[in-house]
């Protein structure tokens, strides 16, 4: 036997202590741990819940003024577009949806990691999930009502939007349930409403923290109040841990149905390529690899100016990392078989709208896609590019920019030359579309800036949980009648 | 005690025509009178008055207010006031249909107008005329735009000041009464064509009266030429009359017959009914042309030579040579005149022109390749003797003309395929003649009736200058536009739907003109102007025009009654005279005929064209006619500077361009005679090489909101010497770039068997060749739900179809006009047309086939194809796109929110989105690419958010377009608001009225099935050549069923299954084997060979291969 890692005192019922000795796990057992530099609870409790207590630091009022900057110039816009018209946007014959729908899509594709992190990770067990549930949670919720945001706007007449919602009126009519819209209407808002509520349930404990921790009496109350009077009794937790699961058992299914039924909206039609029945694997497939390459895109820098690299690890982004792999791997065959199939289905059609993806006068588009989502991912086979946090940064915004440009070639490409030659045009953005879509970025880190503020941005009792501490085998954890 | 309020005064001045309360609130009077309405009621307060007569006061002073917008905290109240005394047999709501005409140059348009309560809506024409099959043009149908068109002259101005329409008729009284007196010495007219009758009588009757008073006339694009060359060389005033219809042989020599000649849409009828298939065994006629430009003509051509305009003599002089000598009864001397023409050494520099620079095209080529177009044109000619026919167009010179004249001598075509009509010889000078006078003193009084010289007179005449010089100018004008007299009189004219008149059709026939309603601005017309100052008895209109009818017919009242009613004397049409080819006239005037230079690339040869939508400029006000697209070019908005693609390589000009998705294109300046021009370059193929096509009619410095900054003027280089036709121009890209709209950016068809062709032998070997280039269709299996179609169609009474015959189709466009007469339809402007958003209905697409430089071209009507398994139906997510059961995709405007994905999911976009308000943009947001808000913008002093609070039905509108605007349009279609999307309905309200008529001529029988043929669509009824048919497909005996179960029927992408109510009738052309540029296939279906395996195997023998098995 080696030498031991450590040696502890352990205490003995009769007072006296002992050492213990702690050796290594065989290398093949040996992992990194979750929580770094062997945290100790309180230190968890501590830094996660000062990142909302402390003073507001500089960095945060930086990125915060212009968030809120962003967030009116994306009102304003909206406010410009009901007075005047869709016709501020850049869209027409043949391509009547432009950026609306694109960032609705990409918005929606975003929110995918959270509910995916939360829920399938859980049942997965992947315990690794807890140290960046939370904040993905939280950026799906901000990035569902970014993307709410763009169906309802982008319609003619705005006021009726209501329309759209199976509402009895003294009409007797009803939707069209045959219309993918339709679905769209029904998958969004249960995916929101379901996220939301899975988030706000996992929040509970952490908020009795919060307000436990409170110093002044607004705080104290509205923690207090959204705590729901947690006192973290065991029953507590045994209601919690159940409804946790149940929760999670129904986000599951809808991890994988909303983003079909968005890709529906396009292969219901038949148009080629929309028409493809590779959509809603691809597309789940694709939005997941948005939602972690927008996780990325956020924990890599907050973990450094939240100094919470200890709770998010190098070992987190590089799962995270993993994931961005597989899925950008299922992505980028995904685009092989659209070709393929456009080839193989023998329809000069469906041949031309690939092939006028790849040469025709949007090439730029579909090559900038390809080189994001297909080339960039296949970086993240090599250790040294995982760990080098800076390079992860860089690469999580190009798959941003790839699944952008992924629904750009889906919806403009597709439409802008479809049956008939005499039909085709060019599509253009208004400088309107542009800034609602950054106005929306204002409106999403707006909402993810407050979140930092005010609300424990990762789990503090599933990581607790996952400590070494919590384990009533190692050593270091377990009731053996200390406390802390 | 009851307080009459005082009197409602009605203005003197303003408009007469419209006397809605809301309208008069606005003229300070109303205002005054309704505030005068308070104190009176105020005083009642102190009276002892009973209650009920205050609160009856208080109530109708309130409801006075709201109206008058003057405490305008509400929607403004419309009240709708019924008759006080109705008119005998009036249905409130039944529009009325009345016989009139649209005067043109030196002919008519036989019209029914429609008429709403006392307001023209719709222009048809009128099928019972005799020469007429009720097809008309795109310029008669957007006429009635002009009626209404806020911009015209509404006042009578004297010196550019207001002036009463008492002292306007004072002064012209005084200039007759001058004229008296000097016998007309010094008046001067300067009148447009015309074809009417009384205007003739009226000249004479002012010739007698006042013989020195002179009488010039002025028409930018003159057709005269014909009449001037029939009558030269058949040696009396004659002109011609084509019965295309005849002619199985047709040569065009540059003549634009089915375009821009006079009548085209009577060439178009007897052109298409010539080349009507039915059964495989029917004949049709064989069009060659020779040309510049391409024309609507070229388009539908099935040999075409493009050669400069200049150099058309030389094909007609090669034709000659061939058939003078071999029809054996010519004049030896006309041959050899004819003869001596031809030079072989011009003929070889036009062919190494048309060398192509590809060797794929090559293969037609060869080095004598124009000697034997024209031997084996002139072979086919001789075969078809008596039954062939040679136009030449009127941009051709007189020797042309000529050599047509004695070719059809030669054919035996006279009086078979052409007859002549003695006309009387117009005696007048040209504007020219006029212009000198002016300049030499010798006019006090000029009178201009109409027209605006100013803009289209011969840049050399310096016509602006000349006008100035007269002494007193009076000027009828229907705009104040360029020529508008800075010192002088300028009458309002009126339109022709609000004066009486009458005039002659091509045939002759007398129509006549009868108004639909009071002038709106007091116009008054040419015919009473020329009563007037001549001093004649008979001043107002209706009395000019009866007593011509009464010297003319000697009829009576019910005879006056009947021409009225029927809008045509019927009989009246002009006898044909027996002509004899006058060979030594036509010998004498060939011998003048210049000799062909051949254009190069410093020498470039102009061509000024008639413009398919503004005409001459005359229409260039017009938006439904700015919007739609070229019948060629596809371009809006404005004119652009046509070449061919090498004349473009040659210049080094890049024309296609894009940056921003604006369509970017090279401003060129040509240089014409020393004078230039600036305009964006296009390219259009099919031109002749090292030629430049200029239309005529844009680039006005005078004109309304809707024509404002709208292309070039190529007056501006146009000179009495070079007319339509000048070499040795040049030039040169300006570096600027221009913006451009067109509604069609993809020329091609990319193989695609969208329009699908055949020549007339295949289509006789396989009559179902349209059927063999169709896709396998899926069989669909396993369906995810029935479409609901399927079971509402058994309660339908009637199932609603369409077939459009592609063959007959020439692309004349006037289908999308009536459209958008018919259905509201806006203009959305040049920058919305850039971003595709044009809401025209119904389009007309446009391919080229085969080699750029000498394509062949397919034209295509595309509409709402109403498809029973309709993709746009079931992914609308709120029901406003459904089927009825008689088959109809029926647009719910109600219920549209404007998700758009309807659009995107029917294959043929032909939806129609409302980005806009386009209904209540102002004529001023035309021009910009970006709308101001009504939370923002701010318009005549007022933040325009209140006035859009106020009366939002409005919107940026200023009042006058807004009043004008409502009344054009038709009220039996909704007009559309911003944000749903809208598409054709087949005439969904002209369904209905032959339905609601059936049902109530029904009764009690219960046989509401609606007749076949008791109406027709917009398109329909406007389409001159039949192309397109509509009917009950569940009647086996109506003519849409039978036109479906011919061979050549199709629907366009049937693999999609949609199973569309509109199919179309597959293309045939019709070549000459024997040509050089013979084809055994059409391009297109090369195209689609190259593009679908490449197989050897054309439709044809893909029909017959499938056939076997």
């Amino acid at each position: 036997m080696a030498e031991p890692l450590s040696t502890v005192q352990v205490q003995q019922p009769s007072g006296a202590s002992q050492p213990l000795a702690i050796y290594a796990p065989p290398p093949e057992l040996r992992r990194e741990p979750l929580v770094q530099n062997e945290r100790g609870i309180g230190w968890i409790s501590d830094a996660i819940a000062g990142v909302a207590e402390g003073k507001t630091p500089l960095w945060w009022w930086i990125a915060f003024l212009p968030s809120v900057i962003l967030m009116t110039v994306c009102f304003s816009m909206i406010l410009y577009l009901m007075s005047v018209g869709v016709g501020v946007w850049g869209p027409g014959h043949p391509v009547m949806w432009g950026w609306a729908i694109i960032n609705f899509v990409w918005w929606i594709g975003i929110g995918h990691a959270g509910t995916l992190i939360s829920a399938i990770l859980f049942l997965l067990r992947q315990r690794w999930r807890t140290s960046i549930n939370r904040a993905a949670e939280a950026m799906t919720i901000f990035a569902v009502m970014c993307a709410g945001i763009f169906p309802l706007i982008h319609i003619g007449r705005i006021w009726f939007g209501w329309w759209l919602f199976p509402i009895p009126n003294m009409y007797g009519i009803w939707p069209q349930f045959r219309s993918p819209l339709m679905w769209d209407v029904f998958a969004v808002s249960t995916y929101f409403t379901v996220s939301l509520l899975f988030w706000y349930m996992g929040l509970i404990p952490d908020l009795a923290v919060m307000r436990d921790r409170a110093t002044s009496t607004l705080r104290k109350f509205f923690y207090g109040l959204f705590s729901l009077g947690w006192t973290g009794s065991n029953r507590h937790w045994s209601n919690y841990e159940k409804a946790y699961l149940i929760l999670a058992g129904l986000s599951t299914p809808l991890v994988l149905s909303v983003h079909s039924i968005v890709s529906m909206d396009f292969s219901v039609s038949q148009l080629p390529g929309w028409h493809t029945t590779i959509f809603p694997p691809y597309f789940v497939a694709g939005a997941v690899f948005s939602g972690f390459g927008m996780v990325l895109t956020l924990l890599v820098p907050l973990r450094r100016l939240l100094k919470l690299e200890d709770i998010i690890t190098v070992r987190h982004v590089e799962l995270m990392c993993k994931v961005t792999l597989a899925t950008g791997s299922i992505v980028g065959y995904a685009y092989a078989m659209e070709f393929f199939i456009a080839w193989y289905s023998g329809n000069p059609y469906e041949r031309y709208a690939f092939i006028n993806r790849a040469v025709g006068p949007y090439a730029w588009g579909y090559w900038i896609m390809i080189s994001c989502n297909v080339i960039t991912p296949q970086l993240f086979w090599f250790k040294k590019v995982r760990t080098n946090m800076v390079l992860v940064f860089i690469l999580s915004i190009f798959v941003n920019i790839g699944m952008w440009f992924e629904r750009f070639v889906i919806v403009v490409i597709s439409l802008h030359r479809d049956f008939m030659p005499a039909n085709w045009g060019y599509f253009r953005p208004t400088w309107v579309d542009i800034l609602t879509y950054m106005g929306t970025f204002g409106l999403f880190f707006t909402f993810f800036l407050l979140f930092l503020r005010f609300v424990p941005i990762i789990a503090i009792a599933e990581v607790k949980g996952v400590t070494p501490q919590a384990d009533p085998h190692h050593p270091l954890g377990g009731a053996k009648g200390g406390h802390h | 005690m009851k307080t009459i309020p005082p009197p409602c005064p009605v203005p003197d001045t303003g408009p007469k025509y419209w006397r809605s309360l809301d309208q008069l609130a606005d003229t300070p009077e109303f205002r005054e009178w309704a505030e005068r309405e308070f104190p009176a009621g105020a005083g009642e307060l102190t009276d002892p008055v009973t209650r009920r007569s205050f609160v009856k006061l208080m109530s109708a002073s309130f409801l006075l207010a709201g109206v008058g917008g003057l405490a305008g905290c509400r929607r403004p109240i419309e009240n709708i006031y019924p008759f006080s005394k109705m008119p005998e047999g009036y249905v409130h709501g039944v529009p009325k249909y009345y016989a009139t005409a649209r005067p043109t140059r030196r002919s008519a348009v036989p019209l029914l107008a429609k008429s709403n309560d006392g307001r023209p809506t719709k222009l048809e024409g009128n099928p019972h005329h005799p020469d007429s099959n009720g097809g008309t043009d795109t310029f008669t149908q957007a006429s009635i735009l002009n009626l209404y068109d806020p911009d015209r002259a509404i006042r009578f101005a004297q010196d550019g000041n207001n002036a009463t329409p008492e002292a306007a008729r004072d002064a012209l009284s005084k200039i007759a009464a001058d004229a008296q007196s000097s016998g007309g010495k010094g008046l001067c007219f300067l009148a447009e064509q015309s074809s009417s009758p009384s205007r003739l009588r009226l000249q004479q009757a002012l010739g007698a009266k006042l013989p020195q008073a002179k009488w010039y006339e002025h028409e930018p694009v003159d057709f005269d030429i014909n009449r001037e060359a029939a009558s030269l060389a058949f040696g009396r005033s004659v002109k011609p009359y084509f019965k295309i219809d005849q002619a199985k042989v047709i040569v065009s020599l540059d003549c634009d017959f089915i375009g821009s000649e006079e009548d085209a849409y009577i060439n178009i009828r007897r052109f298409a009914k010539g080349r009507k298939l039915e059964k495989k065994d029917d004949s049709m006629s064989r069009l060659y042309i020779v040309e510049a430009l391409m024309s609507q003509t070229g388009m539908n051509a099935d040999h075409r030579l493009r050669l400069p305009a200049s150099a058309v003599i030389q094909i007609a002089a090669l034709l000659a040579g061939e058939i003078l000598n071999q029809s054996g009864q010519s004049d030896a001397s006309l041959a050899s005149a004819i003869a001596k023409l031809v030079d072989q050494r011009t003929i070889s520099d036009l062919n190494a022109q048309l060398k192509p620079t590809d060797a794929k095209s090559a293969r037609k080529w060869s080095a004598d390749f124009i000697n034997k177009w024209a031997a084996e044109c002139a072979q086919d000619l001789l075969r078809h003797r008596g039954r062939s026919l040679v136009l030449a167009g009127y941009r051709q010179p007189m020797a042309v003309h000529l050599i047509a004249h004695a070719l059809n001598s030669a054919l035996g075509n006279i009086d078979s395929t052409v007859v002549f009509h003695e006309v009387p010889a117009p005696k007048n000078g040209n504007i020219a003649d006029l212009a000198g006078a002016l300049n030499s003193g010798q006019v006090d009084t000029l009178v201009i009736l109409g027209g605006n010289p100013a803009y289209t007179a011969p840049v050399d005449v310096k016509w602006a200058d000349a006008q100035a010089k007269a002494k007193t100018v009076v000027r009828l004008g229907y705009y104040e536009d360029e020529s508008f007299p800075a010192k002088g009189w300028n009458l309002p004219q009126a339109h022709f739907l609000e004066s009486w008149g009458d005039a002659r059709t091509a045939d002759g026939t007398i129509v006549s003109i009868q108004p639909l309603i009071e002038p709106l601005f007091g116009g008054v017309t040419d015919l009473e102007v020329i009563a007037r100052v001549g001093g004649l008895d008979k001043t107002t209109p209706y009395d000019i025009v009866r007593e011509t009818f009464q010297a003319g017919t000697h009829g009576g009242e019910e005879d006056w009654k009947q021409f009225i009613h029927d809008g045509f004397l019927a009989n009246s049409a002009y006898q044909s005279a027996s002509v004899r080819l006058d060979a030594s006239a036509v010998t004498q005037e060939l011998a003048s005929a210049e000799a062909v230079t051949v254009p190069g690339k410093d020498k470039l040869e102009v061509i000024f064209h008639r413009d398919y939508r503004v005409d001459d400029g005359s229409f260039n006000n017009n938006g439904w006619l700015q919007e739609l697209p070229d019948p060629v070019t596809k371009m809006t908005w404005e004119n652009t500077v046509l070449m061919s693609v090498q004349t473009a390589k040659d210049l080094g000009l890049y024309i296609h361009n894009r940056e921003n998705n604006r369509l970017m294109v090279p401003l060129v300046k040509i240089t014409v005679d020393g004078r230039d021009v600036v305009g964006p370059a296009w390219i259009q193929p099919g031109q002749a090489d090292n030629t430049i096509g200029l239309a005529l009619g844009y680039g006005r410095s005078n004109t309304g909101r809707v024509g404002r900054n709208s292309g070039y003027n190529a007056y501006s280089v146009r000179s009495t010497r070079h007319l339509h036709c000048s070499i040795g121009a040049k030039l040169a890209a300006t570096g600027e770039k221009h913006h451009l709209s067109t509604t069609q950016d993809h020329w091609s068809m990319e193989g695609r068997p969208i329009v699908r062709e055949a020549t007339l032998k295949e289509f006789q070997q396989h009559p179902d060749f349209a059927d063999s280039l169709s896709m396998e269709k899926p069989t669909p299996f396993a369906p995810l739900y029935p479409n609901p179609f399927d079971e509402a169609k058994k309660t339908g009474h009637h199932q609603w179809g369409m077939v459009i015959d592609l063959n007959s189709c020439v692309g004349c466009s006037a289908c999308m006009t009536a459209c958008q007469s018919e259905n509201n339809v806006p203009i959305v402007g040049k920058y919305q047309v850039a971003n595709n958003r044009e809401m025209h209905w119904l389009r007309l697409d446009r391919y080229y086939t085969g080699d750029v430089e000498d394509p062949q071209v397919v034209t295509q009507p595309m509409l709402c194809q109403h498809c029973e398994a309709a993709p746009c139906e079931n992914v609308c997510p709120v029901n406003a796109t459904t089927h009825d059961q008689e088959g109809l995709n029926v647009m719910v405007y109600n219920r549209c929110v404007g998700t758009r994905y309807c659009s995107n999911n029917c294959p043929y976009k032909v939806r129609r989105f409302n980005f806009f308000d386009y209904n209540r943009r102002s004529l001023e947001q035309l021009q910009g690419p970006v709308y101001p808000t009504p939370l923002t913008s701010k318009s005549n002093g007022e933040w325009d958010l209140l006035r859009w609070f106020r009366d939002p039905d409005r919107g940026t509108k200023p009042a006058d377009e807004w009043d004008m605007l409502k009344l054009s349009k038709n009220p039996d279609v909704t007009v559309r608001m911003r944000g749903v999307m809208e598409k054709c309905t087949f005439c969904v309200q002209r369904i209905q009225a032959a339905e609601i008529t059936q049902k109530v001529k029904a009764g009690a029988s219960g046989d509401v099935t609606v007749p076949n043929g008791s109406f027709k669509t917009a398109c329909q009824q406007a389409c001159p050549a039949e192309a397109i048919e509509f009917g009950n497909i569940a009647d086996p005996e109506s003519r849409v069923s039978q036109l479906k179960a011919q061979s050549r029927n199709y629907s366009v992408l049937e693999f999609l299954n949609t199973k569309p109510r509109t199919t179309y009738l597959a293309r045939v052309r019709n070549p000459n084997p024997a040509m050089p540029d013979a084809y055994d296939q059409p391009e297109s279906t090369v195209e689609f060979k190259q593009h679908n395996g490449g197989s050897e195997a054309g439709p044809a023998e893909m029909g017959a291969k499938k056939g076997a098995e």
